[in-house]
């Protein structure tokens, strides 16, 4: 196993001076990347960036816009790719609504400021309702025609036409999970699944907060499963260059005065996600 | 563990190599507890050549005693005293981050640990113009968040590129490849030619939780193994390359009430200053954030002091701590603007 680690002193135990231990540990790192290349399925060794690569890089990169401009400049500019952002609120305030929106604006495309790629839609509660998708895609196709008949470029005029409702629908990738061993079984094969499909640019999950909350009373194994399932995604996030998006429930927190509804999963969930969200009610607004 | 071999030493040839070997003499411990005479007649080896074989090997395999003067020199002359940028920060960790030791920053999620980390790294590549390696296990490292930082600090377009490629930024989301990135940076020490200005002073691995805390627990005694790895590791690296490492951590909750750090009493016992951050709100406005930072460990200062409360007999220890804010600067204090503004108090005056 290429990953363990031998620590230089041990190698005074085969009687080897240091040089001669760096030699052996550099043949077999690199015996080790080579058979991988060959079998294609390998995992590339620790990569170093300087911030400044790393700067550029994230230039390069876009994110996803919502569509509403003050979502948008809360999160500077959209949802961004290769970090979790954790959508929470009390039922019925729009999670669900928001993450087939943001299926939907991935796969806009490029000179309307999208990111014309495809999506992946995980779902464990049952919430993905085709009808609503469709309106959905509907308005956005109709948006982007508006803005190409107004600008009246070119490339804008071809894109619009390529961008319809069937093909929206056909480039989001759905799958349904009943329970968290479905859940952690596809997020381990959704790694693969990315690779075989590098035009895919969001993965959303909704919600992570339904199978991990009931059916499982083991506290400590919930928070071990849960905090590798985000090593996990933000791994892939980083790999292969998506934008997971997940949304929570909301639970109670008894106060010494009062109760707060906060987000569920527990507080070290908390550190899984680069960005939360808390959609919350303010009388009739969101 | 030092395996006995020939050639180890003048006078170990194959043939007494071998005959030690049949009589269970495999390390130079079983050589150094066993009975020489014995041993002799059991080998039919020459007592004087056994004797001779063993103080040439305990001279060469065992560590020499120094006293506490040259230790205090050597250590005058190779510890370096990295400031945070933050002068509160720094009066609480006695002027700063200490090379060779290692400094672990816990708190809730939302508290500042990712800032004050960014913050720290930025003030090194930019004031005290060395390389920082940040290992980013969370994923909360945004490049444009350092540019910003450093956009503070520094004014020049070149300034600003030269400090961001003091920073190198690694990536790992799991423990193995941990492990890996600081085995590279080993090697790389190692490598490069010695007196080479540009190497690494600062390792931050934000954060350790993150990968070790899915391993830990349950029935698998792997995590604990792995994690003790991680902790030797880091400290020996510490030490023997001079660098500082900072580590960040979350917290638990505390049975007896309030929040402990995460990871357990076995890794309580790896860092060598521990800074608990903590946030509260004051009053209604949920705008105004109060931040302090408490010392729970040190091995240079005084953390806590008793106070004896009336008449009372008990104790209640207070921590020291210290308040900090967090601005658009991080827990910086704005350079480039704070120049400016004297500049034109002093064209007013």
């Amino acid at each position: 196993m290429v990953y363990t680690c031998i620590p230089l002193l041990h190698c005074l135990e085969l009687g080897i001076s240091k040089e001669e231990a760096l030699e052996v540990l550099q043949i077999v790192r690199r015996e080790a990347s080579g058979e991988e290349s060959q079998r294609s399925v390998g995992l590339p060794s620790v990569r170093k960036y300087t911030a400044l690569e790393l700067l550029e890089q994230e230039h390069a990169q876009g994110s996803i816009i919502t569509f509403c401009s003050a979502l948008d400049e809360i999160l500077g500019g959209g949802v961004p790719i290769g970090k979790i952002v954790e959508i929470c609120g009390a039922p019925g305030v729009g999670k669900t609504q928001l993450s087939i929106q943001l299926v939907v604006d991935t796969q806009i495309p490029e000179c309307f400021g999208g990111l014309d790629g495809e999506s992946v839609y995980i779902d464990t509660e049952g919430s993905f309702i085709v009808d609503r998708v469709m309106d959905v895609a509907h308005a956005a196709v109709q948006h982007c025609h508006l803005i190409a008949e107004a600008g009246q470029d070119e490339v804008q005029l071809e894109a619009a036409q390529a961008f319809s409702v069937s093909s929206i629908l056909s480039r989001i990738y759905y799958f349904r999970c009943h329970d968290y061993v479905e859940l952690l079984a596809q997020s381990h094969l959704l790694a693969d699944f990315l690779a075989e499909h590098p035009k895919v640019r969001i993965v959303v999950i909704d919600s992570i907060a339904f199978p991990f909350r009931h059916n499982l009373e083991d506290l400590s194994l919930r928070t071990r499963l849960l905090n590798g399932l985000a090593q996990q995604l933000i791994g892939m996030a980083n790999d292969h260059g998506v934008a997971v998006v997940l949304t929570n429930q909301m639970t109670t927190r008894f106060g010494p005065v009062q109760s707060t509804l906060v987000p569920a999963l527990g507080e070290s969930w908390g550190h899984a996600a680069t960005i939360r969200l808390i959609l919350r009610w303010e009388g009739k607004l969101r | 563990m030092v395996f006995l071999r020939e050639g180890i030493c003048p006078g170990a040839t194959a043939q007494l190599i071998q005959s030690l070997k049949e009589q269970n003499v495999v390390t130079l411990v079983h050589l150094v507890s066993a009975d020489i005479e014995d041993l002799a007649q059991k080998c039919s080896i020459s007592y004087k050549m056994l004797v001779a074989v063993r103080r040439v090997l305990l001279a060469q395999f065992s560590p020499f005693p120094s006293n506490g003067a040259v230790l205090y020199e050597e250590l005058l002359g190779s510890t370096a005293i990295l400031s945070t940028g933050n002068q509160k920060l720094d009066s609480l960790l006695d002027s700063g981050l200490y090379t060779g030791e290692l400094t672990e920053f816990v708190g809730a999620s939302g508290c500042g640990k990712t800032q004050v980390c960014l913050s720290l790294a930025v003030n090194i590549s930019c004031e005290l113009k060395q390389k920082v390696l940040y290992i980013d296990s969370t994923g909360g490292l945004t490049a444009s968040r350092l540019l910003q930082l450093i956009q503070n600090q520094v004014d020049s377009i070149e300034g600003q590129s030269e400090a961001l490629q003091r920073i190198e930024v690694v990536s790992v989301f799991e423990v193995y490849r941990l492990l890996d990135a600081l085995q590279d940076l080993r090697m790389s020490f190692i490598r490069q030619v010695t007196g080479a200005r540009n190497s690494i002073k600062a390792v931050v691995i934000d954060s350790v939780s993150a990968v070790l805390s899915s391993i830990l627990g349950g029935h698998q005694l792997e995590g604990m193994s792995l994690m003790m790895q991680l902790a030797r590791e880091l400290k020996t690296m510490a030490r023997e390359l001079g660098v500082a490492v900072v580590v960040t951590n979350c917290v638990v909750q505390d049975p007896g009430g309030g929040v402990k750090p995460a990871l357990g009493r076995s890794w309580s016992y790896v860092p060598n200053i521990r800074v608990l951050l903590q946030h509260r709100t004051e009053g209604a406005d949920p705008h105004s954030v109060k931040r302090t930072a408490t010392i729970l460990k040190s091995s240079r200062r005084v953390c806590g002091q008793c106070q004896l409360y009336g008449n009372q007999k008990a104790h209640r220890p207070t921590r020291v701590s210290a308040e900090f804010d967090i601005t658009s600067c991080g827990t910086l204090s704005n350079q480039t603007a704070s120049s400016q503004h004297s500049t034109r108090e002093r064209s007013d005056t």
